[in-house]
């Protein structure tokens, strides 16, 4: 079974896992608790999941803040077999929104952003140390954008209306980011250097 | 779990619309703390108003059922989920919760109440004076001096 934090696949692998969600949902949204207490437990790792590496440093706030802005709106959801997709919407606005609270954003240095080619892990659900330390220091719009098209896998234009930006600055920023990494992947990467600094 | 228990009751809170939330941090060690709002048929009378008996059925402690028996006798049938730091409990008519947290050599402790959306309007009136903010930091000083009185 996949992990809760995956959501379910759009191929329909995940249907029974789809299911079950929904009629949470739907129990929730007419004031059962204990509904809503096994909804929590759902979708609070996959919540973690996309609020880490967007708020690397404010993790647990954004988590909270993501949960309250999703529970707050669950009724509204009208149909609650879009409840994964609605989650990432609200979550990813909420992480971005607590991590500019925060963040001192510098730019990310090449050899750092190189690095980020780990950022999709196989069959490893969680980020290792080292590059979320990278993704700490980059700009938190480029995190959401790299959160929602390397590890949500969602085309350019999904990810443009979630961020409400155009397409093209998605586009853009991405490929900056990925022809930051061919260009450095042959180099060495200087692991030791940099904590040193 | 991995969310803190208050955090996480502070969502149940909002998810709920609950007319009832209040957390306080208490100056007492959370074992002291948690063990008054553990303890459910011994202390949950003393905590809230017109309650006169909250009798837990046998079997299954983390998921079990109850029994709340009113000032008229009437009775109200619970569902009821406890494990540390956490209770959750439903009837028909009405959620209860509590949470509890170690924050430094004390407890951050959280209390919920709110009614059932199908409960009806009589319902809730009756249970009208068991919710609100007032009633939510009566019950925490209450949870606080049951603590106490247990450490005598």
């Amino acid at each position: 079974m996949a992990d809760a934090w995956d959501g379910p696949a759009e191929d329909g692998t995940d249907s029974a896992l789809w299911e079950t969600t929904a009629a949470l949902v739907r129990a929730a949204q007419q004031g059962d608790a204990l509904a809503m207490d096994d909804l929590l437990t759902q979708v609070t790792p996959y919540v973690t999941r996309l609020c880490r590496p967007i708020a690397p440093l404010d993790t647990a706030d954004a988590v909270q803040e993501s949960l309250m802005a999703v529970f707050k709106a669950l009724r509204g959801l009208r149909d609650p077999r879009a409840f994964y997709g609605w989650v990432r919407t609200l979550t990813v606005r909420e992480a971005v929104r607590v991590a500019r609270r925060t963040a001192v954003e510098r730019p990310a240095e090449p050899d750092e952003l190189v690095r980020l080619g780990g950022l999709r892990t196989d069959g490893d659900t969680e980020l290792s140390a080292d590059v979320r330390d990278v993704l700490s220091r980059l700009p938190v719009h480029y995190r959401a954008v790299l959160v929602l098209r390397e590890l949500e896998g969602l085309d350019e234009r999904s990810a443009a209306r979630l961020l409400g930006v155009a397409p093209g600055t998605v586009k853009s920023r991405l490929h900056r980011a990925r022809s930051l990494f061919r260009r450095s992947w042959t180099e060495p990467t200087r692991q030791g250097e940099r904590h040193e600094h | 779990m991995s969310t803190d228990p208050v955090a996480r009751l502070r969502v149940m809170a909002a998810g709920l619309g609950a007319a009832l939330y209040a957390e306080e941090l208490i100056a007492l060690p959370y074992e002291q703390v948690w063990a008054v709002a553990s303890d459910l048929a011994g202390e949950l009378p003393h905590l809230v108003p017109l309650l006169r008996e909250f009798r837990l059925e046998p079997g299954d402690t983390e998921r079990g059922t109850a029994v709340a028996v009113g000032p008229l006798g009437t009775r109200d049938a619970f569902e009821v989920r406890l494990s540390p730091g956490w209770c959750l409990m439903q009837s028909g008519l009405i959620v209860g919760g509590m949470a509890a947290v170690r924050e430094g050599d004390g407890t951050r402790f959280a209390v919920l109440g709110a009614t059932r959306p199908s409960a009806l309007r009589p319902v809730q009136r009756m249970y009208a004076p068991l919710l609100g903010r007032r009633r939510g930091r009566a019950f925490l000083r209450t949870v606080e001096q049951r603590a106490r009185l247990r450490a005598n």
